[in-house]
């Protein structure tokens, strides 16, 4: 259940949480900046693939990030 | 010493002589601060006045259910640190021979614990057995117990959730159950199931107290 959501996915959505009160840009802006500054690059590769795949589970806010990391 | 002090500006003013003079010396000791410093950003930091940060709440996924309608909390004691490499090869361990499940008195009775019981400690990731303690301590519907003994192992319970921003492990929120141990014959626990299949109800919560 809970345990079995792959950590990257869950931890981006938990930054999103964090995050999502930021106005306008500056909210996916400050996850982008979060997951670029402090993940290993493996988990970001992760999360990048999952958004390739159809980004399932995922806050909006993180795929929006994600657009930006690219 | 004086290798240390040429080569570590907060140092500089370090030697055996002054040690022997003031007994004990904290950094930063050099030529702005001859007898060290006991307490560092009196005033201010190095970037200025500290900087608050609201964050918003992020609240835990973990949740207690049926199945694991407890609460359980990790932790140390003082006499033993983190999994006791070092503390256990003491005498400190008279004083903590073992790590014990601590609960309170209504969530023992329910479940037919004693003081001194063996019991499982289990939670959608893992189990352990251990002795349990009944402790006016907890609250009803938390357990407790350490991590510092390896035979233990309460890691193998805890979740793999972690905090988002600083990664550090969620050690004091896991739903779990516990049971008396029956040391012969068929106990009367569920068999074990891959999951939890079990569906989330309306007002599970992971404070939900359960007597």
């Amino acid at each position: 259940m809970t345990a079995s959501v792959p950590p990257e996915r869950r931890m981006a959505n938990d930054i999103a949480v964090n995050l999502g009160h930021l106005p306008g840009e500056s909210a996916a802006e400050a996850i982008a900046g979060h997951i670029g500054r402090f993940w290993d690059p493996r988990m970001r590769s992760r999360l990048l693939a999952h958004v390739d795949a159809g980004a399932e589970g995922l806050h909006p806010l993180v795929i929006a990030a994600v657009r930006l990391l690219r | 010493m004086d290798e240390i002090a040429s080569v570590t500006p907060t140092f500089t003013g370090v030697s055996f002589d002054v040690l022997d003079k003031l007994g004990s010396v904290q950094w930063p000791c050099n030529a702005s601060a001859p007898e060290g410093t006991p307490v560092m950003h009196v005033d201010e930091f190095v970037r200025g006045k500290g900087r608050f940060v609201v964050t918003a709440y992020v609240p835990t996924n973990e949740r207690s259910t049926r199945r694991f309608p407890l609460v359980l909390t990790t932790g140390r004691i003082l006499s033993q640190y983190n999994v006791g490499a070092q503390t256990r090869r003491t005498g400190n361990v008279a004083w903590h021979p073992e790590d014990i499940l601590e609960l309170h008195p209504h969530d023992a009775e329910v479940r037919g614990i004693t003081d001194g019981a063996l019991v499982t400690l289990a939670s959608r990731v893992g189990r352990t057995t251990l002795r349990a303690e009944i402790s006016d301590r907890m609250p009803a519907g938390v357990v407790y117990t350490t991590f510092h003994h390896p035979v233990t192992g309460a890691n193998v319970v805890t979740t793999e959730n972690s905090d988002w921003a600083t990664n550090c492990p969620e050690y004091k929120v896991t739903a779990v159950q516990v049971g008396l141990v029956h040391p012969l014959g068929r106990g009367d626990e569920e068999p074990e199931r891959a999951g939890d299949e079990e569906p989330e109800r309306a007002g599970d919560d992971v404070l939900t107290a359960v007597d």
